[in-house]
């Protein structure tokens, strides 16, 4: 997983992507790799899993070894323009940067090409071993993963098109990108999981290295069946819970082919210590 | 009685809509003629109650008497909002156009306004004593609450008057002297006539503003008279949305003063109870202890960060316990609005 140079961690919603994202940044920068994490359209869970209150458009250190920022979409448009577009200097770049904020609003794909630019822009100058990117969840996905195509259908010819093209490249290309899903053992985060690989297989716009199972619950040593036996009270019901929740995960869990299983966390406090134990387990997995 | 209204608001998955549709039951068996308006296809949900497919137009629950349900389906919203708002001809310009479907596909403000025309459509039809609105759950639900807003921005505001100049009433826009230039302009040096084809498009938008504005505001003044109730789990990924709801909308936006937390694990859990009574195997033993250990950790962790959510923003908690299954029918909706008692509260009585 860490032998690509720009992987994208996406998933439903809440099943812990920027978790997933953050301890493999970590785990990467243990083993020496100079790391760059990137929140793409919001960075707050990001950050907090970093133990900061935010991360700048500029790359912060947040570790030894690790930076991150969060694109932010004026700041990216402004640098798409500049880097990526090169528009000369003595073009009125205000009238530019307002004509593409009409653009942004109404044309599709504009404003997730500058976007998910950022972190291909990171990739081409090569300043990183590694660029993890805290994605959009799988609903958005796709507008982004796709924004090249979008864009390259829509303009005919120029600079926009080129650069479409050469990230749609980039995307694509399996030794140098991939996509990282994650996801709970429960019924709506598999099916949206699900979805996606079927949507990936017939759009291969990146390709898929792992799905990860987040929260998954151990077995309990205790037999189901003498649990009628107790009395009414705590441990009971926390032991039903526990084999109740363990049986419909399993069933959900049978539902992904997956071999990377993060257990579920009891007890932690910040989403920094969340971070820093799930990078302890990912040392244990690959 | 006039129509009351119960918003349900949050981020994806925290069970908004079966909290939604457990309240539209409720209010039925209160003798309230309730209407249920859902954006989530969850079919299970549909199965529940015993409706085969929901649309636009409310269905009748079967099960359920005094309840009905309709289903938002987006883009017939979107295309019932422009006929309404637009001139027949610009109105078939307009949903055939590339961009306006893309605007409406990918303008996460545009489907929640098309989502508070709808709910709008509903407390005006004087049919109903409550309706209750399971929100999108786009930018954590407040996107519902600042799409009307952003609407009016978005079609009346500065980029079209940067294009257009100030509008005159019944007057289709017309470009300024000094936007067409600056247009073909960035138009050569991005490769196309993209932005020209834009701002075309952009005009018989703009014919849309009167009719949008004057149905935001009524929009806003429902939802300010609203009552609205934030949904969330004990996790970070929907508090951090929740928390949104709080810092970011308003007071007079009608913004929510009840925060429910779903899905919690019984606050018993936490005392470390002995286990007397049990003749089991000292592994056995060993094991159950270890076990409510971990869930009461867990029980705790949720208890404060929960606590702490609710003074920081003054709000009333409501806990809605854990159910091991999901709930199945009419009956089991019931019973999970009467295991949150200050929930069940918020209905409003019948007169």
């Amino acid at each position: 997983m860490l032998d690509r140079k720009l992987v994208f961690v996406s998933g439903k919603g809440g099943v812990g992507k920027s978790a997933v994202t953050a301890s493999l940044a970590l785990l990467a920068s243990r083993r020496g790799l100079r790391v760059l994490a990137v929140g793409m359209v919001e960075g707050l869970g990001l950050a907090g899993h970093f133990g900061v209150d935010r991360l700048g458009y500029s790359p912060s250190q947040v570790r030894s070894g690790t930076e991150a920022l969060t694109v932010y979409r004026d700041e990216a448009l402004d640098e798409y323009l500049r880097l990526q577009l090169h528009v000369p200097r003595a073009t009125p770049t205000k009238i530019l940067t307002r004509a593409l904020d009409v653009l942004a609003e109404t044309a599709p794909g504009i404003r997730e090409i500058v976007t998910i630019g950022k972190p291909v822009y990171e990739l081409w100058q090569s300043r990183y071993d590694l660029v993890l990117v805290d994605a959009p969840p799988l609903g958005q996905l796709f507008s982004y993963l796709r924004a090249p195509n979008t864009i390259a259908d829509l303009v005919p010819a120029g600079p926009i098109q080129r650069q479409a093209n050469h990230m749609r490249e980039s995307l694509a290309d399996s030794e140098l990108t991939s996509l990282v899903l994650v996801t709970t053992p429960e019924e709506l985060p598999v099916l949206e999981t699900r979805a996606t690989l079927d949507r990936i297989a017939v759009e291969p716009v990146i390709t898929l290295d792992a799905v990860v199972v987040n929260r998954l619950l151990n077995a309990l040593p205790i037999d189901a069946e003498i649990l009628g036996d107790l009395p009414e009270g705590p441990h009971r019901a926390a032991a039903e819970h526990h084999l109740t929740t363990y049986r419909q995960q399993q069933r959900w869990l049978q539902a992904v082919e997956s071999e990377l299983h993060l257990p579920y966390l009891f007890g932690l406090h910040t989403a920094g210590e969340v971070a820093e134990q799930m990078a302890d387990v990912w040392d244990e997995l690959i | 009685m006039t129509t009351q209204v119960l918003v349900i608001t949050g981020g994806g998955g925290v069970g908004k809509t079966t909290l939604s549709a457990a309240l539209g039951v409720g209010a039925a068996r209160r003798n309230l003629r309730t209407c249920v308006i859902t954006v989530d296809p969850a079919k299970r949900l549909a199965d529940a109650l015993g409706v085969e497919s929901l649309g636009n137009q409310p269905t009748e629950v079967v099960r359920q008497p005094g309840l009905w349900a309709a289903m938002l389906d987006v883009s017939a919203a979107w295309e019932a909002m422009v006929h309404r708002h637009a001139d027949p001809d610009v109105a078939q310009r307009l949903l055939a156009d590339p961009f306006f479907r893309a605007l409406a596909d990918r303008f996460p403000a545009a489907q929640a306004y098309a989502a508070g025309e709808q709910m709008a459509e509903h407390i005006e039809s004087h049919r109903w004593d409550l309706v209750v609105v399971d929100t999108p759950p786009a930018g954590g639900g407040i996107d519902f609450y600042t799409a009307p807003g952003r609407m009016r921005e978005v079609i009346g505001g500065r980029l079209l008057k940067w294009l257009t100049g100030a509008s005159i009433p019944g007057r289709r826009a017309l470009y300024k002297v000094t936007a067409r230039p600056a247009l073909r302009l960035a138009d050569a040096v991005l490769g196309g006539p993209l932005l020209e084809e834009v701002a075309d498009f952009l005009m018989d938008l703009r014919s849309l503003y009167d009719g949008i504005s004057h149905r935001a505001k009524a929009i806003d003044l429902h939802l300010q008279q609203a009552n609205s109730i934030v949904v969330t789990t004990a996790y970070p990924t929907p508090m951090r949305e929740a928390r949104r709801f709080f810092e970011e909308l308003p007071l007079d936006a009608g913004r929510a003063q009840t925060i429910v937390f779903n899905k919690q694990l019984p606050p018993s859990w936490s005392d470390k109870a002995a286990l007397r009574g049990a003749d089991v195997a000292a592994t056995t033993r060993t094991a159950l202890r270890d076990n409510l250990s971990n869930w009461a950790g867990e029980v705790r962790r949720q208890h404060d960060v929960k606590q702490a959510f609710a003074a920081r923003h003054s709000l009333q908690l409501i806990n809605v316990p854990w159910a091991n299954e999901p709930p199945t029918s009419v009956e089991s909706l019931a019973k999970l609005l009467t295991s949150a008692p200050a929930l069940e509260a918020h209905l409003p009585v019948a007169t």
